[in-house]
């Protein structure tokens, strides 16, 4: 029996095996080869886009070998301008912290971040309770407010550009209704333009949050509402220290959502202000892209975006370590 | 379940979710409102809310600077091929980690999900090269490619939570029957996930339609889908309200009256599936 078991068990896992190589093999190349690519070219005075094509053996100053030569495999050309190899070890880091601008585009950044992560989640928390209480046309709210989630930021960027303009935005509605001296023009003003983008950012990433947080707030039994009412636990306290333990595996979800979308507020910027007034609304993927694609300026926007990809993993390292590390589950 | 509740409580929740739901929504009429305007209307102040001579010159305008059909079609191409293909790819991993996980499968999952916290930009330039390189830049087949990858994480993560309902024991029971491994997905699991796999067809299709980074980085004006044809009116120009707003409503109506049509689906997709 047990000398049976054993290849069958192999086997199966063998399969697993082959059904999960097209993903790990094409998340592989992509992120970890692009990646890797990006961290060492940091370190490198690279500044112009390629211009000059080579062949391997020119290159690198090494024959191909026979056995490859004979498929062509690497008969191709690899771009030469980005290939200077002229390392310049942490010049290109010292650069970019001196940088006004790369200073501004993290402070942006930070605030975006720190503020979409709780008012989502406050947000979105407290619609969904109040959803939770069973409202008439329940599927329709739904739909509507996960409406702005199905826009682009693009769109979504050129709509609040629209609403938040002074001129013909809400300040003039306000004014036309007599309040002569209401002021509201976030995406003009230097000092306040990042909260600008974070009311569109908000606007269109709440519902998901909500629909994700509800679908928790209805995954928990009834017995326990009942419960602490019996037991005379006032509703406030029920959420804090119950309901919400318990929706634990929701919020990592939200997180993660959330996360992803405070990463991609590049495109809201683009589409909203492009960095302006002034430098006053950049942000660190921007700086990456003008550097790259503007400048040309490879090594720069390399250091840049090699810090991104570090403070990245420095948030999610120790806190995969926590959730999935300490204790094995499952 | 919720808390049962008094009548009354339940009308004044209702005013205040549809308040706010109002609010929500404004934005998205008032774009559409607005691209029936003319320019001048559009800028008007006190702004005009309904009472406005309605028109169409806008759609016109727009339609004549720019073939909005080919836009839309490329949109349709890419969204439909990537989020496809990201099923082919994705179903069979998926099947291994829900049904034979190893001490690993939760490590690489959260490994796949971290690649989306990670900045795109970060492998903008080496993606860049390669499709300098393989002479993918401005192409459908790029970035069909592109973005299938980009949503693949998340493909592949809803479709686990989904399997993960479905008892082993039948697939065993299948196995038993002498079920190969391509019979056991493509018979048996797949026909009984296909609520699951609906909801994750239609949240990736929307993510690959509105995705901005990419399409607008690898296309020029070849393979150019809505978002690249809705950014080309942001521009200098972005006075013209009017016609930037029908630009933008021509750019959003597909995703909404998709997105009206398929509610169960959708909310489905975006809430059930990705809480477990």
């Amino acid at each position: 029996m047990a000398a049976n078991a054993r290849p069958i068990r192999l086997l199966r896992n063998l399969n697993a095996k082959i059904a999960a190589v097209p993903m790990i093999l094409t998340a592989l190349v992509v992120f970890v080869g692009g990646s890797m690519w990006t961290v060492i070219y940091s370190f490198t005075g690279s500044k112009l886009l390629p211009k000059k094509l080579l062949k391997w053996d020119e290159l690198f100053a090494i024959p191909v070998p026979e056995w490859i030569a004979k498929d062509g495999a690497l008969n191709f050309d690899i771009p030469v301008g980005i290939v200077s190899r002229s390392f310049v070890g942490l010049d290109q880091y010292e650069r970019l912290w001196a940088s006004n601008r790369w200073i501004i585009s993290i402070e942006n950044l930070a605030i975006y971040g720190a503020c979409s992560l709780v008012l989502s989640f406050v947000i979105g928390f407290v619609l969904a309770a109040l959803l939770d209480q069973k409202i008439r046309f329940e599927n329709t709210f739904r739909t509507i407010i996960l409406y702005p989630f199905a826009l682009s930021f693009i769109v979504t960027g050129l709509v609040w550009q629209w609403i938040l303009n002074p001129e013909f935005g809400i300040q003039s509605i306000v004014r036309g209704m007599g309040f002569v001296g209401f002021t509201f023009d976030p995406l003009y003003n230097q000092d306040i333009v990042i909260y600008g983008i974070l009311i569109a950012g908000l606007w269109q990433g709440t519902g998901l949050i909500m629909c994700l947080m509800l679908a928790g707030l209805r995954g928990i039994d009834e017995d326990i509402w009942k419960a602490a009412r019996v037991d005379g636990i006032p509703m406030w306290k029920t959420y804090l220290f119950i309901v919400i333990p318990m929706m634990r595996p929701v919020f990592i979800t939200t997180l993660v959502i959330i996360a992803s979308g405070i990463v991609r507020v590049y495109d809201l910027v683009v589409a909203q202000t492009s960095g302006g007034p002034g430098i006053s609304s950049e942000v660190p993927a921007k700086y990456v892209y003008d550097y790259m694609f503007q400048n040309q300026n490879l090594g720069q926007g390399f250091a840049a975006s090699t810090m991104m990809l570090l403070a990245v993993a420095v948030v999610i390292i120790p806190w995969a370590y926590l959730e999935f590390g300490g204790r094995k589950r499952g | 379940m919720a808390r049962a509740v008094t009548t009354n409580r339940k009308i004044l929740n209702t005013a205040i979710a549809w308040g706010v739901g109002l609010v929500i929504f404004f934005p998205i009429l008032w774009t559409i409102l607005t691209s029936f305007k003319t320019e001048a209307q559009a800028i008007s102040d006190p702004p005009v809310f309904l009472f406005f001579d309605w028109t169409l010159e806008n759609y016109a305008v727009v339609q004549e600077r720019s073939d909005y059909m080919r836009f839309l079609w490329n949109s349709v191409i890419l969204a439909g091929v990537s989020t496809v293909l990201g099923l082919i790819i994705a179903v069979p991993a998926a099947w291994s980690m829900a049904f034979v996980p190893s001490k690993r499968t939760k490590d690489i999952l959260l490994w796949m999900l971290s690649t989306k916290m990670l900045p795109a930009v970060g492998v903008l330039y080496p993606i860049y090269l390669l499709f300098i390189q393989l002479g993918l830049l401005d192409s459908r087949l790029g970035l069909i490619i592109v973005l299938m990858l980009i949503n693949l994480p998340i493909i592949v993560w809803m479709l686990y939570t989904y399997f993960k309902e479905i008892p082993g024991e039948i697939l065993e029971a299948s196995r038993m029957d002498g079920a190969g491994l391509k019979d056991e997905i493509l018979y048996v699991l797949t026909p009984m996930a296909v609520p699951g796999i609906a909801s994750t067809l239609l949240l990736n299709f929307i993510l690959a339609w509105n995705e901005a980074f990419w399409t607008l980085n690898l296309t020029a004006a070849k393979a150019a889908p809505l978002t690249a044809f809705i950014a080309s009116y942001s521009s200098p120009e972005g006075l013209f309200f009017a016609k930037l707003s029908a630009a933008s409503t021509m750019a959003i109506a597909p995703i909404l009256i998709l997105g009206w049509f398929s509610q169960k689906q959708l909310v489905r997709g975006l809430t059930f599936g990705a809480v477990k």
